[in-house]
């Protein structure tokens, strides 16, 4: 039985931490005094108010809160935070048809990072700070997020990370989820503001620092500038958005693991070895395949070439060259890379290193059971055997995947 | 509190349970990953896959951080080895579950503890000492004292001949002062009684009094006190063999066990008791070795179906007294149900006897009640805590909270509600699973 009771409670206060990130946008509008100001602030009411009537209107939810009212919660919560992140847009008249307002919010929390905008300098700055926040609320996710902030998720809190948190298996840093969360969320502020300072130093104004660190982070890849990276040629900018979209991709209880002092984790991890592993092959193959086509420098095609490969693989999005001009094998390269993803428990999506990782052992595994029908074989992660249940949850996982880009590949075609 | 509980088993997963609903850090270790797997899924708390006795899998768990570590896997030495090394590691208490009734003896003890093991427990030994007084404890389902029975807790199950059925518990605070109502068990669910609260036929009242109004409280609920001597226990499990030692040779206690070897391992260790040899469910048996003749009946095998069908077959045959063993926590409500005396189960009574370490604040005793997860407390009044700064009235106290009452100079007094807490009383209190992480506040 579902208890649909707690989940819409749930929602309702969820809103109104939605309504108070609108009010944050409102008041980066109020700086600017552009006509975004009053849709701004209308949404951030309108959530508020929503989100206060619905968790004060239902009494007495409580009971037991299982595993699928954790999926079907976060479910929800994407596609309503979606609806009412869209407000802004469609009430500013900036995107009136309310399919791609709707597009671009849910691009946004899902850091997909598709736009349907072609003109993004005609946008305000408020709407525009508020399209890059839905990247940064998306990327460590509203539900860790409120795990963090609101301490009466004690009930179910484990199901909801469960339901959120991407990858086969969820970590947790210490005993109690509350804590956890604090923590994620934690190193993700204060790398989005090292990433602010930097770029700030680096040449941008203090808007576009923000708004850059924001979606770097979440690996969203919105820009406030319809170049994107490549609108800024300055080549402290651009290493500083590698560093961080690498770090974006990267595992953050190892980067809460560094912030404790435990930096042997970080060589122990098989993941993030092969993560760093694949971004300097494919780099190195990229950089040498430039070198020989064109003819930018030396210093700039290893930029060009490490940029996109970083970008890409952890699905972030920013481009400083147009690698659809390049040769075909190189283009080819790249796209290979849209399959690998960036670590579990990153901001990144796509498949991740750790499933692509099992799948490939798996994989070696099946071969070596068919010379040794009778061998015990399991497969190694961490130093660790895996569990059967994990590898077919994995090959579950890519299957599914495949179908879908398939679907969508016929529909498209 | 930071606690690494070793061993993911049945006490070990229960004190998970219970201690992740306060405010502690709960590390639970086993070696079996999915059992770890399924827990986590449902209590908040991190799991670490790992041995008990393994320094590194101990530093996983981070031990060194820890305040309590319970080694409460099935293996006795494993606990012990595991509490030595986190003691090495740094752990500030550590405590073992033991099978080995050697190591609870006074002269062994500080052997042990001078080793690193803080305190040992024995959680068939405590279930023994738990069925041996309620079968000498006729008439009620739970009989808890307190220094040295300066206080009693008295559970008693009303039926239809009790005076007091159907009665207010304001009446029945008129009745006699000394007699205070702490909790019912209804349905299977605890409550704490207010003053409008009628008194049910088939609730489970707990009584806070001294000793001298035992009798009264007898008389209220219409029991009548009847002696015990002969008594059958089903099963020879270890439980059985702690009841036989702690009941000692005042009784004629005849024992049916199924399994051969182990019955001559008992015939042989107590010459005191009769071993039968035969299947406790076979009713010719029974009525042959004259079940009907029984002043008690206890049923401890290892299977709490057996053992709640038998007590309820031993009812039916008109045995007054009946205990049975029942270790399926959601068996506990039926059973209660099904009427079948008082119920024994060895993880809450281990649960609650480690309970007390968790607690910050200096406490004499836990005991949780019998067919319910309600706890009750004795705790001893600190200087300037909060529980001394007021009345009981006007302390307000959460209604997940009651006090029965206190010990002063030795002396055991009822709680009412112009009572005034002085430091150094030993303060019985009562507490709902929700109650408990207030309980410390009060004590600090």
């Amino acid at each position: 039985m579902i208890n649909l009771k707690l989940i819409i409670k749930i929602i309702g206060s969820l809103l109104i931490v939605e309504g108070i990130a609108l009010l944050i946008a409102f008041g980066v509008s109020l700086l600017y005094m552009e006509p975004d100001v009053n849709s701004l602030l209308i949404s951030a009411l309108i959530c508020i108010i929503t989100g206060w009537i619905i968790s004060s209107a239902i009494k007495n939810a409580h009971g037991k809160f299982k595993k699928n009212d954790g999926f079907l919660t976060v479910t929800l919560v994407w596609i309503v935070f979606s609806f009412f992140g869209c407000l802004p847009f469609i009430l500013s008249g900036y995107i009136p048809s309310l399919t791609n307002a709707f597009f671009e919010t849910m691009s946004g929390f899902t850091t997909t990072g598709s736009t349907i905008l072609n003109n993004i300098e005609y946008i305000p700055h408020g709407l525009l700070f508020w399209r890059s926040m839905t990247q940064w609320l998306g990327g460590m996710g509203i539900i860790v997020l409120s795990l963090a902030i609101l301490p009466s998720f004690g009930i179910g809190g484990m199901q909801l990370f469960g339901a959120e948190v991407t990858g086969p298996v969820a970590d947790k840093l210490t005993p109690k989820i509350h804590e956890t969360a604090k923590r994620l969320w934690g190193i993700y502020v204060i790398l989005t503001l090292i990433e602010t300072i930097l770029l700030y130093v680096g040449g941008m104004n203090i808007f576009d620092a923000v708004n850059h660190s924001f979606t770097t982070i979440s690996s969203g890849g919105y820009s406030t500038k319809q170049a994107s990276i490549a609108y800024w040629d300055s080549p402290f900018i651009q290493y500083v958005i590698i560093f961080f979209m690498f770090l974006a991709g990267t595992n953050f209880n190892l980067i809460y693991g560094c912030f404790i002092g435990r930096f042997n984790k970080l060589r122990k991890n098989e993941e993030f070895v092969t993560y760093l592993f694949i971004i300097l092959g494919f780099t190195a193959v990229i950089f040498i395949g430039l070198l020989i086509t064109e003819n930018i420098g030396k210093e700039k095609t290893f930029r060009d070439a490490m940029f996109q490969v970083v970008s890409i693989i952890t699905t972030t999005g920013f481009a400083t060259a147009n690698y659809l001009n390049w040769i075909p094998f190189l283009v080819f390269t790249i796209f290979l890379l849209f399959f690998f993803g960036g670590s579990t428990g990153s901001t990144s999506g796509n498949i991740k290193i750790m499933r692509i990782i099992l799948l490939m052992k798996n994989c070696r595994c099946e071969f070596k059971r068919i010379l040794h029908p009778n061998a015990i074989i399991p497969v190694h992660l961490n130093k660790h055997s895996v569990s059967d249940g994990i590898i077919q949850n994995v090959l579950a996982f890519f299957i599914t995947y495949i179908l879908i880009l398939l679907l969508a590949l016929v529909y498209f075609y | 509190m930071k606690i690494v509980i070793a061993g993911a088993g049945e006490v070990g997963t229960h004190l998970a349970k219970m201690l992740t609903n306060e405010d502690h850090d709960i590390v639970l270790m086993d070696s079996d990953a999915d059992k770890l797997r399924n827990i986590s899924d449902q209590l908040d708390l991190l799991t670490v896959t790992g041995s008990a006795n393994s320094f590194i899998d101990l530093h996983n768990a981070d031990v060194y951080k820890a305040d309590l570590l319970i080694a409460v896997t099935p293996y006795e030495e494993r606990n012990i080895l595991a509490c030595i090394m986190a003691k090495e590691m740094g752990v500030k208490k550590a405590v073992a579950r033991i099978n080995n009734g050697e190591y609870l003896l006074p002269q062994n003890k500080e052997k042990i503890k001078k080793m690193g093991v803080d305190e040992l427990f024995y959680p068939e030994s405590l279930a023994g000492k738990e069925v041996a007084s309620s079968v000498k404890q006729v008439g009620t389902r739970q009989l808890i004292e307190f220094s040295g029975g300066k206080l009693i807790l008295m559970g008693i199950k009303i039926r239809e001949n009790a005076p007091i059925q159907n009665k207010t518990f304001e009446e029945l605070a008129t009745y006699d002062t000394k007699i205070h109502a702490v909790a019912i068990n209804r349905f299977g669910k605890n409550i704490i009684p207010h003053g409008k609260d009628y008194i049910r036929n088939g609730d489970i009242i707990f009584f806070i009094t001294t000793r001298d109004y035992q009798n009264k409280v007898y008389e209220l609920t219409g029991k009548e006190i009847f002696p015990v001597k002969k008594i059958m226990i089903l099963g020879a499990s270890r439980i059985a063999q702690k009841t036989i030692e702690r009941l000692g040779d005042h009784y004629r206690i005849k024992i049916i066990e199924i399994d051969k070897e182990k019955s001559l391992e008992v015939a042989d260790r107590y010459n005191n008791v009769m071993v039968i040899h035969g299947d406790g469910r076979n009713l010719d048996l029974l009525k042959e070795e004259r079940i009907e003749r029984m002043d008690a009946f206890i049923a401890v095998t290892g299977n709490s179906e057996t053992n709640i069908l038998s007590c309820h077959l031993a009812k039916k045959m008109g045995i007054r007294r009946t205990v049975a063993e029942v270790e399926n926590i959601d068996f506990m409500a039926i059973a209660e149900d099904m009427d079948i005396g008082s119920l024994v189960n060895k993880k809450l009574i281990a649960a609650s006897y480690i309970y007390k370490y968790t607690l910050g604040a200096e406490i004499a005793q836990a005991k949780c009640l019998t067919a319910s997860e309600a706890e009750v407390f004795e705790f001893i009044a600190k200087e300037n805590s909060k529980i001394t700064s007021a009345t009981l009235k006007d302390l307000s106290l959460p209604v997940d909270l009651t006090v029965g009452g206190f010990i002063r100079n030795g002396e055991g007094f009822v709680a009412k509600g112009n009572t005034l807490i002085q430091p150094g009383d030993k303060v019985v209190i009562f507490a709902l699973p929700s109650g408990i992480k207030d309980l410390t506040k009060y004590f600090k």
